[in-house]
């Protein structure tokens, strides 16, 4: 019935994850990362599986990024620190 | 297929088209507002999605997706600020639009349920969607500069 929403949703969930190994730098993956999270609970919901939907919003709209965002300025900071230290 | 998922399609395809060329190219702060657009393109194809397929219950992917979305971009807001105050990033004329969007999309869709309890669900989806994407927006300008800590 609605294939063509389908074939839209996959598209869009496929240049999403493409675009996210393409990029160099950590931040601007993470942001591209919620990106591609969002499209995948509508994927879900176009699928008829609205509670992994439920589940891959939550996780992949805050928490994935959040997590990386934390991980790039912890190691940013080191980075720095030890280069002070040189 | 019917009228609503046709216009689920248009959005989900256009919006997310546009979040994708705007969150992969351009400097830090454009990938931001584009990031944040992204809630606010996807939200209304989500519950125009609910009303094309005439179950109620998925409403409650576009309510979360209101809550969370602003959630996110507030994210990297507070741990981009450094870029973000570099570079100003504020693309009020985008904000208004999409809200704009969210509420022609809420109002067709409260027309469809008619008055009841479904309806004052749509209203509240629709008044934390717009108030979540202005107060992002607002954070990404940096009108809350004076917020510091942590």
């Amino acid at each position: 019935m609605s294939d063509a929403l389908i074939a839209v949703t996959l598209l869009l969930v496929a240049a999403c994850a493409t675009a996210a190994v393409a990029q160099r730098d950590p931040a601007r993956q993470a942001l591209v990362l919620s990106v591609q999270g969002v499209m995948l609970a509508v994927l879900f919901t176009v699928l008829q599986a609205p509670d992994v939907g439920l589940s891959q919003l939550a996780v992949g709209s805050a928490l994935t990024p959040l997590l990386i965002m934390l991980c790039v300025r912890k190691t940013r900071r080191r980075g720095r620190r030890e280069e002070d230290a040189k | 297929m019917n009228g609503w998922i046709l216009a689920a399609t248009v959005e989900l395809g256009g919006g997310g088209a546009a979040a994708l060329w705007g969150v992969t190219t351009g400097p830090t702060a454009r990938r931001v507002i584009a990031q944040n657009l992204t809630t606010s393109a996807v939200c209304p194809a989500l519950l125009l999605l609910s009303q094309g397929y005439g179950r109620p219950a998925y409403v409650d992917l576009a309510l979360l997706l209101a809550l969370l979305g602003p959630v996110g971009t507030l994210v990297f807001a507070r741990l981009l600020s450094d870029d973000l105050a570099d570079e100003g990033a504020s693309a009020w004329g985008l904000t208004w639009s999409a809200a704009g969007l969210g509420a022609v999309v809420v109002l067709a869709l409260c027309v469809a349920a008619g008055p009841g309890r479904a309806m004052v669900k749509l209203l509240a989806i629709g008044a934390l969607l717009i108030g979540g994407n202005l107060i992002a927006s607002r954070a990404l300008a940096g009108g809350f500069r004076g917020v510091r800590g942590g």
